[in-house]
């Protein structure tokens, strides 16, 4: 940490990208003082951490324009992007590494302002940035600043989460409404003449995921090994751990209750389903009705010709789910600020393997495929 | 060629366009096709223009309907114990 | 205030009385011929309600569907154009031309613009006077008058650099041609309502006086498609029916009418799967030639492609199964389209296509 301020002026420069003076200054008054943590503060080229057990390990570049929005802005985005992706994998984040390419001119307010909104993020979640790279690049090179976060996290539960656990008769549950990142930044754009008062979902789901695998009788921070008995998961959860181990051969431990979690991004949950039945080789039926949207998102869908399961969502967690447990899973998620609106929106089922189907109001069917690629409104 | 959405009308413009609302989305459109659109109205705006005004809405319709359907349903049923 | 369990009341109520209908009468077939009840009877899955005795084939309305060709090489040729801007409705970005498409032609450096309106096209060219604006002008008579309330607000603006390459097409005339070729087993017509909200229902009286078909304009919910069909079965002498009033009135819409006959008038289009047909395009009035984005540049758009063995023609009037066509599923798939049929994701082919595996 510096005694004084030696930035000066209010701009990224291309100096502040080749490693000298400035650039310590950059590092120390910018992103040290925004993610203050001790193990950043070494400013190591690598971070060194003590691993527990399973490790998962995820990246992802973000490159969303506008920089903020309604519900956000890309240092928020950057780290529940990455805290979510780790979820997935049932893995409670341990560290996060961010590699910033900033584009010269850009206003070091602006970047102190991403960092404070990543910080915030991180605390959430209980992780902190302890490493990080930073580029800059001539005017016109980038768009304003890209950030790419890699985050490292801690396996919670024993046993192969995908679609290769997904079973026949598993239910398929969605932790909100779709379709409002996508919209959010649709408006702020401005590409179309509208205005909305839907806003970004962004939010790092990591407290919440935890809250279903708890609730599952698996670990949290701090219990000791989830293996416990359907029955004793309430003991398990309140952090009481059964004598010896449990009683012997009652069947499964109920987090193998949890077979597949996917965050639905980019391609919407339209994406996500498809890669389970395929992967899973087994059918998906949904029920639309099922599927919560804002009647915010459905107006802005029906005004431009968008499907809403196809849009991406940024706070949003598709979990597939041995049917017994669906209803301990639906109320774990709506005891959570991020998954109030959760709801068990369909089934696996052997019908149609690799294919996903939509059961409509009116009891018809209609096949659901991968969304093409980009999305365009309609007028017909 | 058919995407046409019901909004209705929050206010007018000098520029012949007026504010339209549906479920907190906002939009301007044209009433170039639609002079005689007032505030309050609920019409139908394709491709950023309203084309029509509408008498009622779908949800109206479908309420409308399904009292209909309950008539002829219960008229059936007279007619059916009647032939009893 | 209805709910989502009022409607699948009424839609279930309607589909038995549907059956019901149908029960007494000899079978029949029904045509929709408008893109966007291909996609509203594919959304709802309509066909699974229909009773045996009643079919319902998919007709050329899909106006980007069938563009053909040598039209959408046109709107490639002028993208090109280092000065021109492109814009164009999200529903063309994709559709395969001979050589390219305009996703394709963006990706190499054409400034392809995306808009919801054609007003959006007319501000662009009111904000970037050193652009030419080219509007790429498909669509039906839903579209058409809002075209040409753009290029009248453009002339009005006095802007220079704003053009539209008119490849509108009207709906009556493909009606006609599709009842001519007689083969087509059809005893009645599901018309457009958006359409029908600016023409009202005389263009469409020469199918019950000339050729013995009814038609029944309707909306897009699934309700309005049942009553239609409902009322299709149980006419007794042919008519044109609204079943869609609550947004359709008899003499349509005066004003778009008036707006669109001066700006536009009709000429030839060539439809993709169908060929020429006389008299069912729009193209500009004299008046408005300034506007007239084909004589404002001077372009060549290449010979068009039209790739041997394409079938959409009888698709379209319901005479041939897609499975039927020997391009089906192999050189022609909702990825790598080639025809009409293929090109809308509802499209006869493509809704084939995608559904199978599935049971029915």
């Amino acid at each position: 940490m510096t005694d004084h301020a030696r930035l000066r002026g209010d701009r990224v420069l291309l100096g502040h990208g080749s490693g000298g003076r400035l650039y310590r200054d950059l590092v120390a008054e910018v992103f040290v003082a925004a993610f203050a943590n001790p193990v950043l503060e070494r400013l190591d080229d690598a971070a060194t951490l003590v691993s527990p057990g399973r490790l998962a390990v995820t990246t992802d570049s973000h490159v969303v324009q506008p920089l903020r929005y309604p519900g956000g802005d890309i240092g928020r985005l950057s780290v529940a992007g990455t805290v979510n992706d780790l979820a997935t994998a049932a893995a409670r984040p341990l560290a996060l590494a961010a590699a910033f390419i900033i584009e010269e001119g850009f206003a070091l307010d602006e970047l102190r302002d991403i960092c404070r909104s990543m910080q915030a993020t991180a605390d959430e979640s209980g992780v902190a940035v302890v490493t990080g790279d930073t580029k800059v690049v001539e005017r016109g090179a980038c768009d304003g600043v890209f950030i790419t976060t890699t985050g490292v996290g801690e396996v919670v539960v024993d046993h192969e989460l995908g679609p290769a656990a997904v079973r026949e008769g598993d239910h398929v549950v969605l932790s909100g409404g779709v379709g409002n990142h996508a919209v959010a930044i649709l408006a702020a754009r401005g590409e179309f003449d509208l205005k909305t008062d839907v806003v970004s979902d962004c939010a790092p789901l990591w407290g919440m995921v935890e809250g279903v695998i708890a609730a599952l009788g698996g670990r949290s921070a701090g219990s000791p090994d989830g293996r416990v008995a359907e029955g004793s998961a309430d003991r398990a959860a309140s952090g009481d751990a059964p004598p010896g181990g449990g009683p012997p051969d009652v069947g499964p431990p109920a987090t193998t209750a949890l077979r597949f979690l996917r965050d639905p991004t980019r391609g919407g949950l339209t994406t996500v389903l498809a890669e389970l039945a395929e992967g899973a080789g087994l059918g998906v039926e949904i029920v639309e009705d099922a599927v919560p949207i804002a009647p915010g998102v459905r107006a802005v869908c029906d005004l431009l010709g968008y499907d809403p399961f196809a849009l991406a969502n940024e706070g949003k967690m598709l979990f597939v789910v041995a049917p017994e447990a669906s209803e301990r899973v639906v109320a774990a998620l709506h005891a959570h600020p991020y998954g109030r609106d959760a709801a068990v929106i369909g089934a696996v089922t052997t019908a149609h393997p690799g294919r996903v189907a939509l059961r409509t109001p009116f009891g018809t069917r209609r096949v659901l495929d991968m969304p093409a690629g980009e999305l365009l409104p309609r007028i017909c | 060629m058919c995407l046409a959405l019901p909004m209705r009308i929050t206010a007018l413009a000098d520029d012949g366009t007026a504010t339209l609302a549906l479920e907190g989305l906002e939009q301007r459109a044209s009433l170039a096709l639609l002079p005689e659109a007032s505030v309050g109205d609920y019409v139908l705006v394709h491709a950023g223009y309203a084309l029509s005004v509408l008498t009622e809405d779908e949800a109206e319709e479908t309420l409308t309907l399904l009292a209909e359907l309950g008539e002829a349903a219960a008229a059936e049923e007279e007619e059916a114990g009647g032939r009893r | 205030m209805a709910g989502a369990d009022d409607a699948a009341r009424v839609v279930d109520a309607l589909a038995r009385e549907l059956a019901a209908a149908a029960a007494s009468r000899p079978p029949a077939t029904f045509m929709e011929v408008c893109g966007t009840h291909t996609m509203a009877i594919a959304r709802y899955g309509l066909r699974e309600l229909l009773p045996d005795g009643v079919e319902l084939v998919s007709g050329p309305g899909c106006p980007v569907c069938v563009t053909a060709h040598r039209d959408l090489d046109h709107i490639i040729a002028l993208a090109r154009l280092p000065e021109v801007t492109l814009a164009t409705f999200g529903d063309l970005v994709r559709v395969p031309a001979s050589r390219s498409s305009l996703a394709a032609e963006r990706a190499a450096g054409a400034d392809v613009r995306v808009v919801y309106s054609p007003r959006d096209a007319v501000e662009l060219a009111a904000a970037e006077p050193e652009r030419q604006v080219v509007f790429a002008g498909i669509g039906f008579e839903t579209t058409a008058p809002t075209v040409a309330a753009a290029v009248l607000e453009a002339r009005q603006r006095d802007l220079s650099n704003f053009s539209v390459l008119s490849l509108h097409k009207t709906m009556p005339p493909p009606l006609r041609a599709l009842l001519e070729l007689g083969e087509t087993p059809l005893q009645g017509f599901i018309l457009p309502g958006h359409v029908s909200v600016v023409t009202g229902l005389d263009c469409y009286g020469f199918l019950a006086d000339e050729y013995g078909v009814g038609g029944v304009i309707t909306g897009f919910a699934a309700h309005d498609v049942l009553r239609a069909l409902l009322r299709l079965v149980r006419m007794e002498a042919p008519a044109i029916e609204i079943e869609y009033t609550r947004a359709v009135r008899p003499e349509g819409n005066l004003v778009a009418q008036r707006v669109l006959a001066q700006v536009f008038e009709p000429g030839d289009a060539d439809w993709r799967g169908l060929g020429v047909i006389p008299g069912s395009g729009l193209r500009f009035a004299d008046e408005f030639a300034a506007f007239d984005a084909a004589r404002r540049f001077a372009v060549d758009p290449g010979e068009a492609l039209e790739p041997a063995g394409c079938r959409c023609g009888e698709v379209l009037r319901g005479v041939l199964d897609p499975s039927e066509c020997a391009l089906f599923g192999a050189r022609c798939t909702p990825e790598d389209p080639v025809g009409a049929c293929m090109v809308s994701s509802e499209g006869a082919c493509a809704a084939r296509y995608r559904y199978r595996g599935f049971d029915d």
